[in-house]
């Protein structure tokens, strides 16, 4: 799970301002038309849907949705993008997150609880929770049974690629797909925590989350980062040369984008926002990333483009209020695909637009060199 | 330079996956909008010259594309009688007892368009209040007859609800203040007759309820007329106390306090004669068929429905007409209210009849959708094919004026099969789409929703020309509209390829509709009911109206009216029962996201 719904629905009056007087005025006059067009709707079944990444052919997408009548949580389909077809392949049996269509290979990568024995009692506990007409709001556990597998589609096999306690999720093949980065919270429960630690499990396990490398089957583990504070959503740079993650501070209410070395050598700050910025996504040409930001308001999240270097400040993208996330090229680098409420409701589904490459650059080249947005 | 040439070859050279269709293929529908919303259709009111010459084409069409009539139906044309108007024929009140007064002027007392034509002679009086009854299951105690006894009696209430209640009281009342929920109320306390009085206190104090457009066919079973405020003091003056007047008793309501009673009138009686003259006309609805082409063995119910309807406004005579001063009585084109439904329809017949397909497709164009959903309704009730061999019923209300992509699907919520087949079939045809699962739509959708078909309504959103005689077909986006037709052509396809019938799904209402909720307050917006955006997007408003003096403009959001957050339509009506005629009202709204706040002085609807 890349999108950070449990750091959102922290309802904090003091930063509902931030940004709000400083917003970059660097997109003057420019809207999302000029960047986005014919935008449509792909998902439209279930409760709510999001994180779809293209196969590398770009025929088809992988995506995590709320739409089995027989598990409440979110599963893992894929789309044909010429028939329509839509198929899951995820077992069906507990909470799954974040899909990658492994490249030069018939495998798909995801997350899964289903090994957890307790996984059919809570899916049944929640089915009937809410068949009692109750919801809860929204929110993203960490669950630490999250393990990340990788399912072959000629044959159906599902192979454990991660065993560790703690959740391991948020993870990506390099282009040549003989590597995954992903996100581990594992040095909360494989070691002695401080009174302090504790305490900080208690609150909040994302604060333990760290980047991590392996080869693609499985072997090979290491660890990347050491910052304290949620480091997660990495995906390989489209030459494979880099990695590129958000890393948030301690308060968890401020990220930026980053990057650094498949060893986790040269570590770049990207962005100096002044706000939660987050799911970072590189485009082909290596020119920018885009991600999202809730610069315009806490709970306002927008699309926003940055040079690969971040030696300009972001540019805005999207301009429809609400949930505007998890943005990922297609292949070809001609189409934006994201996570949006803008179809009505507060659930989010997932759009697709014709991306305006050249404008891009052009909106970039213009923006105004990055100004340190210095906190504290 | 190697990283540069591939991703030369990716950005400028792959295909991308949705390439436009290519263009310069005729357009569908052009032709028939253009025909249906021309000059010589009159507007294709039910039941007038305009509608026959409609049917004769759409009739033609059909021929061509080689859909026939139904079996054992005679022709493609099914007629529905319904009522084009009412007028009074004469009703007159007599008082007797302490005062002997006949009244006769149509200033003085005019039957209710929903009235019994009736005589009740000598009959005792009771002053029932505002005669509104709250049900029980509203949780909240309010009812006009609590202490009363009024069978076989004639009942004296006030028009609208308390006028000082407090705003929440105010909202409930309202919604069980309709003149028809009042007569209803009165009638099941065995009264004989009721008589509607606008007290001093209310909007249009003391005149006649004027004769309001009813399309019902017979009276609601009782008689009822509305007085003057002539009429009624003359029958409070039989209690000979000064103090005891109509405005005293009113006054003595108009805090809502449920235990300030009616009272006997024991000094007067009433003899009334009512008569309501209601112009009955026939209406013809469409239907034709193209048969399942290799028999429908195995197939769980062998039909879908395709629908529209093709009926308009003629020349606004119907009254809910929304043109400008200088266009009243003008031809209203109704291009896209509905001769792009129609099309569609039209369209869709001709690309299904050259297909293979499992189930029989049943089309049907309404007339009366404009009156009320009355074609429709009355082919419910009277189906052609039976309502439990329908699969599916697709409809078509106002297609033609695509905007940015978005095409409203609507009534999704009347089976979990509408999400699955729209989510596949947009795959390919790439619309920017609201989803609305609330089949309680204003248009012929209803009608089979109420009668457990699963159903689905295409829209593309309203607009300024709404109902105006400027609803032309120039202004009509034909390519567009022809991508919709492709996209229910698909979804009719899969429909009908899938020998398991879709399940139905009862949706709830969302608001007690038993009342009409505001329906006395004038504003002078056109609410856009395509968006779910959060608050009332504006899609006009009505030249020299309350909203357009307060400086509100199409695309304005509001948020908030006299205190209340508006987070959707509902909202919005809610409030409208709450605000005061003639009293500015707070109204704050989102212009290009901006937060503005305006003051709005709501007018009186007549």
């Amino acid at each position: 799970m890349r999108p950070l719904h449990l750091v959102v629905a922290i309802a904090c009056a003091a930063v509902a301002q931030l940004g709000a007087a400083a917003v970059q005025n660097t997109s003057a006059g420019l809207q999302e038309r000029d960047f986005l067009t014919r935008v449509r709707r792909l998902t439209v079944e279930g409760r709510r849907a999001g994180e779809g990444y293209y196969s590398p052919d770009g025929k088809r997408m992988v995506f995590q949705s709320e739409r089995d009548p027989a598990n409440p949580w979110y599963q893992i389909y894929t789309l044909d993008l010429t028939s329509g077809d839509v198929k899951r392949i995820s077992p069906g049996i507990g909470k799954t997150t974040c899909a990658y269509f492994r490249p030069n290979s018939d495998q798909i990568l995801f997350s899964s609880t289903h090994l957890d024995p307790k996984s059919k009692q809570l899916q049944d506990d929640e089915l009937a929770f809410r068949a009692s007409g109750q919801q809860r709001r929204y929110s993203w556990d960490y669950d630490p049974e999250m393990d990340i597998f990788a399912l072959s589609e000629k044959t159906g096999s599902l192979t454990r690629l991660t065993t560790a306690r703690g959740y391991d999720a948020e993870s990506a093949y390099s282009p040549d797909g003989q590597w995954i980065v992903f996100t581990s919270m594992r040095d909360a429960y494989n070691r002695q925590l401080n009174a302090t630690e504790k305490a900080a499990l208690e609150r909040d396990p994302s604060l333990f989350a760290e980047i991590y490398i392996m080869k693609a089957d499985g072997s090979g583990q290491k660890r990347l980062t050491a910052e304290w504070g949620y480091d997660g959503g990495p995906f390989f740079t489209h030459d494979g040369t880099r990695i590129v993650w958000r890393h948030f501070d301690e308060s968890g209410l401020y990220a930026d984008i980053w990057t650094m070395k498949l060893d986790g050598t040269d570590q770049r700050q990207v962005t100096t926002f002044g706000s939660m910025s987050w799911s970072p996504f590189a485009h082909p040409s290596g020119e920018y990333f885009i991600f999202s930001s809730n610069k315009l308001g806490f709970e306002n999240f927008e699309l926003f483009i940055v040079d690969t270097a971040g030696t300009k400040e972001p540019v805005r993208v999207t301009y429809t209020d609400g949930f505007d996330s998890l943005p990922v090229f297609s292949p070809d680098g001609t189409q934006l695909s994201w996570t949006s409420t803008r179809g009505g409701g507060s659930e989010g589904q997932i759009f697709l637009a014709q991306w305006n490459h050249q404008k891009a650059l052009e909106a970039l080249r213009n923006a105004p060199p990055r100004t340190m947005n210095v906190r504290k | 330079m190697k990283r540069a040439l591939v991703l030369a070859t990716l950005l400028g050279l792959a295909p991308a996956l949705y390439a436009q269709a290519p263009a310069a293929v005729a357009s569908r529908t052009k032709t028939h909008v253009t025909t249906l919303a021309s000059d010589a259709f009159e507007g294709r009111l039910s039941g007038s010259a305009g509608e026959q010459r409609a049917s004769d084409y759409i009739i033609s069409e059909l021929q061509r594309v080689g859909a026939k009539p139904l079996p054992g139906q005679d022709g493609y044309r099914v007629p529905f009688e319904f009522t084009a108007g009412s007028r009074d024929g004469g009703s007159w009140v007599r008082l007797g007892g302490r005062v002997m007064q006949r009244f006769e002027q149509r200033a003085d007392i005019q039957a209710l368009s929903f009235s019994d034509n009736a005589d009740v002679s000598d009959a005792p009086v009771v002053f029932a209040g505002y005669g509104i009854v709250v049900p029980d299951s509203q949780g909240f105690a309010y009812d006009s007859y609590a202490t009363l006894d009024v069978k076989d009696k004639v009942v004296l209430v006030l028009r609208y609800f308390p006028e000082d209640a407090e705003a929440k009281t105010k909202g409930i009342l309202s919604r069980y203040s309709d003149l028809r929920y009042k007569a209803m109320a009165a009638r099941q306390h065995g009264a004989r007759a009721i008589l509607i009085v606008a007290g001093p206190n209310s909007p249009n104090a003391g005149e006649i309820v004027p004769m309001s457009f009813d399309t019902a066919l017979a009276g609601s079973g009782i008689a009822a007329a509305s007085i003057s405020g002539a009429v009624a003091d003359a029958m409070f003056a039989t209690f000979g106390d000064p103090g005891k007047t109509l405005k005293a008793a009113q006054t003595a309501l108009d805090d809502a306090n449920p235990h300030a009673a009616g009272f006997e009138m024991p000094n007067v009686t009433v003899t009334i004669h009512t008569d309501v003259v209601r112009e009955k006309k026939t209406g013809h609805n469409i239907l034709a068929y193209l048969p399942a082409s290799s028999g429908t063995t195995g197939v769980q119910k062998p039909w879908i429905g395709i629908g529209a309807h093709y009926d308009h406004l003629g020349r606004g005579e119907v009254g809910n007409s929304l043109a400008e001063k200088g266009d009243i009585g003008k031809v209203h084109h109704g291009a896209d209210d509905n001769a792009s439904g129609t099309s569609a329809v039209l369209a869709l017949a001709e690309s299904l009849a050259s297909q293979p397909r499992k189930r029989n497709l049943l089309f049907q164009f309404w007339s009366g959708e404009e009156l009320g959903l009355v074609g429709s309704s009355a082919y419910v009730a009277h189906p052609a094919v039976p309502l439990d061999q329908m699969a599916a019923y697709l409809n078509f209300d106002m297609v033609g004026r695509m905007q940015d992509n978005k095409l409203s699907v609507q009534a999704t919520g009347s089976s979990p099969v509408w999400s699955r087949l729209v989510e596949q079939a947009n795959i390919s045809a790439g619309f920017d789409l609201q989803v609305q699962p609330d089949p309680y739509q204003p248009t012929d959708v209803a009608s089979f929703n109420q009668a457990s078909v699963p159903c689905i309504n295409f829209f593309t959103g309203t607009h300024v020309d709404y109902h105006k005689p400027t609803d032309t077909a120039d202004k009509i986006n034909f390519e567009d509209l022809d991508r919709i037709v492709d996209f229910a052509a698909a979804i009719v396809k899969r429909l009908g390829d899938t020998p398991e019938a879709p399940t139905f799904t009862k949706v709830e209402q969302k608001t007690d509709t038993s009342g009409r909720a505001g329906v006395r307050i004038f504003t002078g917006t056109i609410p856009d009911y395509s968006t779910d955006v959060k608050g009332l997007l504006l899609s006009g408003v009505i030249g020299g109206g309350p909203a357009e003096q307060a400086g509100l403009q199409k695309g304005d959001v509001i948020v908030e009216i006299a205190g209340q957050t508006i987070t959707n339509i509902y909202d919005y009506t809610y409030a409208l029962d709450v605000l005061k005629i003639g009293q500015a009202a707070k109204v704050v709204y989102l212009r290009n996201g901006e937060r503005r706040e305006t003051m709005l002085t709501p007018a009186a609807r007549k």
